[in-house]
């Protein structure tokens, strides 16, 4: 194989990802733009994209502009609440993902791929099922309340399903759980037994073990299960729509639906989406910088 | 929300060009001012400037005239122009053979046994019926408007009859085909959104009221003084919903403050309702959904807002063993509450209209009417179908009697009418608020 044979072999074995990434990702993107910066059909009141960047006009935009710092601020409530819910979330499932995928990774032994395709399981199932399931699980008369009041025996009857926070931020957490344990699991697998082993001949305790090498060794897993939650999160109306449907617990996506519903508002639903897309950069910048430090530091 | 200039994105005074405003004058001029005879000449000249001011728009990007589309009422009852070229199709031809005829409707809103009969009926020229669903009127105004797409029959509501003209998508009908239309209540031969019923057929009536279960609900609601007042009624709290339809919701709310227009464009007016509607949101934490005709009988809910279909609807979906009777329709006895219809148009688009004709009038068959009323829980606007006659059959039990639409309903009830895009913009942002909690 000649120099230049080899120098052009990694460009093209990147085409079709760079092909991929222009099809479905750069150009849906400046139709979402030109949208956002378009105008709206007289008679129809659909959206009319403005193809050249030159006519572009700020109307849309700044309506929801307004509607987000302005005086009548009615958008940053759902915003703000979104950035909790699934903040709390991410916690949650951290805390629940981590000692799973540690077990599974450490003492599963030979059953390590019986344990993680049960723990994929219910991703079988469409989400909407899923949350559909839990319609049902947690109605007043639902079999959830029934174990809280054993059987009706304790005057428990909580009514999760009126625009509870905690019905939703339940949902999300059990919605997207798996995705933390996967990447967690993959980056705790790799830790080598022989590196625990250093640590504890070296006098660490079991929390000192964790801290000083676990830990900082499962960082990438953590990031990346972080991200991978948390994105789809920020932009689920999905469980708040079927888990409350009350506009108490209304996030992000759930104002995008609604825009894109009402005559004559799609375009806000785009500028809406260039919003969400500055509050996801925040943990997508954070998620480049902690990959690259780990890669540097290995 | 006070308004603001850039919060009417669509109608923003400042881009008033001088070009836009001899459109809108030649749209005004031509669109409302033109009788009889000058009809046709004026229509041509109409469609041609909306589409000058539509393609003007794509072209030239944000800088767009307010529309002037002109808007139907009972005060203001209109005859739509017919178009050269869009006359309605010859009488008495035969219907295509082996055709495809293509509905587009909401889901579950059409009995499938409608379908299986229509076909049987016209076996001999081998007529295939696809039935496809749409969700929101904006998704099937976009798909309608898209030229490759070729339905027959869309069921709009009336409200977007204007458009539909006015952009060239639906055909005028063809009386000769629709004897059956005798057996519909009068008012449909002259409704005020299409003098002479040139384009529609009416579809199904539905009131807007409240749907209840009596052993939840102790409250004798009907005998409230106002009793729209239990959506801000705190011992509902959490139990409680409104339909997710911003018209319906504002509408309820104008009508709760006393208001009589639902339609209304007074800004002390809209502020009043979106106050009230923040201060529900506060009081009761409603759902705003518009499955309450599955929640109120599985117990999901005590107390909803509710369309006379839904409580019809909701015996069907009672878990076993409870008995019908728990279930309560409120509409104003009066008539004076929100009253509305869907309608039937055959689409410009449309390969059948021979075939869209006559299942348009299989639909009005009494019979078929009556099936549809029983799988859909919509009422069809059938002279035969009374309130005495439902319940004496045992299609509806007694205590649903409130949820029949009366004819008389029409004359007195209030009708949600196209709104002028300004207008409209004022209701979307209320109801996003509303939304955004």
């Amino acid at each position: 194989m000649s120099k230049g044979v080899q120098r052009l072999t990694w460009p093209i074995l990147g085409l079709p990802a760079v092909a991929w990434m222009f099809l479905f990702l750069a150009i849906p993107f400046y139709v979402l733009l030109c949208t956002a910066f378009g105008s709206i059909d007289p008679l129809f009141r659909n959206p009319v994209p403005a193809w050249n960047p030159l006519d572009w006009r700020l109307t849309q935009v700044a309506v929801v502009f307004e509607r987000l710092f302005g005086p009548d601020n009615f958008y940053l409530p759902p915003v703000m609440r979104t950035i909790g819910f699934v903040l709390i979330a991410v916690v949650i499932s951290l805390l629940i993902a981590f000692p799973v995928a540690y077990f599974t990774a450490k003492y599963a032994g030979r059953r390590k791929a019986l344990v993680l395709t049960l723990l994929v399981a219910p991703f079988w199932i469409s989400y909407m099922m899923r949350m559909l399931a839990w319609v049902n699980l947690l109605q007043t008369d639902g079999i959830v309340n029934n174990i809280l009041s054993l059987g009706g025996l304790l005057p428990i009857e909580v009514n999760w399903l009126a625009g509870k926070w905690y019905t939703v931020v339940m949902g999300l957490i059990y919605g997207y759980v798996p995705y933390m344990i996967l990447p967690l699991f993959a980056a705790l697998d790799r830790i080598s037994p022989s590196l625990l082993e250093a640590a504890r001949d070296l006098g660490a305790g079991g929390f000192d073990v964790f801290k000083r090498v676990i830990l900082p060794m499962s960082i990438p897993g953590i990031a990346a299960g972080t991200l991978l939650i948390s994105l789809p999160m920020m932009g689920d109306y999905f469980t708040t729509e079927l888990l409350s449907g009350s506009p108490e617990t209304s996030m992000i996506g759930s104002l995008i639906n609604t825009s894109i519903s009402s005559p004559g508002q799609s375009g806000q639903a785009a500028a809406l989406i260039l919003v969400l897309l500055v509050v996801l950069a925040a943990p997508m910048i954070w998620y480049t910088r902690s990959t690259s430090t780990a890669e540097a530091r290995s | 929300m006070p308004r603001t200039p850039g919060s009417q994105s669509d109608a923003n005074p400042r881009d008033n060009s001088k070009a836009a405003l001899t459109r809108r004058r030649l749209l005004q001029t031509s669109l409302l001012a033109v009788p009889g005879a000058m009809a046709l000449g004026a229509c041509a000249r109409a469609s041609d400037a909306t589409t000058a001011a539509a393609s003007g728009a794509s072209a030239s990007g944000a800088a767009i005239a307010p529309t002037t589309l002109q808007i139907a009422s009972p005060d203001n009852p209109v005859r739509w122009p017919i178009a050269p070229g869009n006359e309605p199709i010859a009488s008495g031809l035969k219907p295509e053979q082996n055709g495809v005829l293509r509905l587009y409707n909401y889901p579950d809103y059409l009995d499938p046994e409608a379908i299986k009969t229509f076909e049987k009926k016209y076996a001999d020229s081998g007529v295939k019926v696809e039935l496809s669903t749409f969700n929101d009127t904006q998704e099937a105004l976009t798909k309608i408007r898209n030229a490759g797409s070729a339905f027959d029959i869309y069921f709009p509501s009336y409200d977007s009859i204007g458009k539909l003209v006015t952009g060239g998508l639906i055909r005028p009908l063809q009386h000769s085909y629709i004897p059956n239309i005798a057996n519909v209540y009068p008012e449909f031969l002259d409704p005020f959104y299409d003098l002479g019923w040139q384009y529609t057929a009416p579809y199904a009536l539905y009131t807007t009221g409240i749907g209840w279960r009596t052993d939840r609900v102790s409250e004798d609601i009907p005998s409230l003084v106002n009793p729209y007042d239990v959506f801000w009624d705190a011992k509902y709290r959490e139990h409680i919903a409104v339909l997710d339809d911003y018209r319906e919701g504002i509408g309820m709310t104008l009508l709760r403050n006393g208001g009589t227009n639902v339609n209304t464009d007074d800004d002390a007016l809209l502020n009043a309702a979106r106050d009230a509607m923040l201060e529900m949101n506060a009081a009761t934490k409603p759902r705003v959904t518009i499955s309450g005709y599955t929640d109120i009988p599985e117990g999901r809910l005590d107390i909803s807002q509710a369309w006379s279909g839904d409580l019809i609807m909701a015996v069907n979906y009672l878990p076993e063993g409870v008995s019908p009777d728990i279930l309560r329709y409120w509409f104003p006895k009066d008539g004076k509450g929100l009253v509305n219809n869907d309608t039937m148009v055959t689409l410009k688009g449309g390969q059948s209209p021979v075939l869209a004709h006559l299942f348009i009038n299989h639909i009005l068959d009494q019979a078929t009417a009556m099936g549809n009323f029983m799988y859909t829980g919509y009422q069809p606007p059938q002279v035969s179908i009374t309130a005495e006659s439902l319940v004496s059959d045992g299609v509806i039990p007694a205590t649903l009697k409130e949820a029949v639409v009366l004819p008389g309903y029409f004359k007195t009830g209030y009708r949600t009418l196209e709104l002028p895009p300004e207008t409209d913009a004022k209701y979307a942002a209320i109801w996003q608020q509303f939304k955004a909690g």
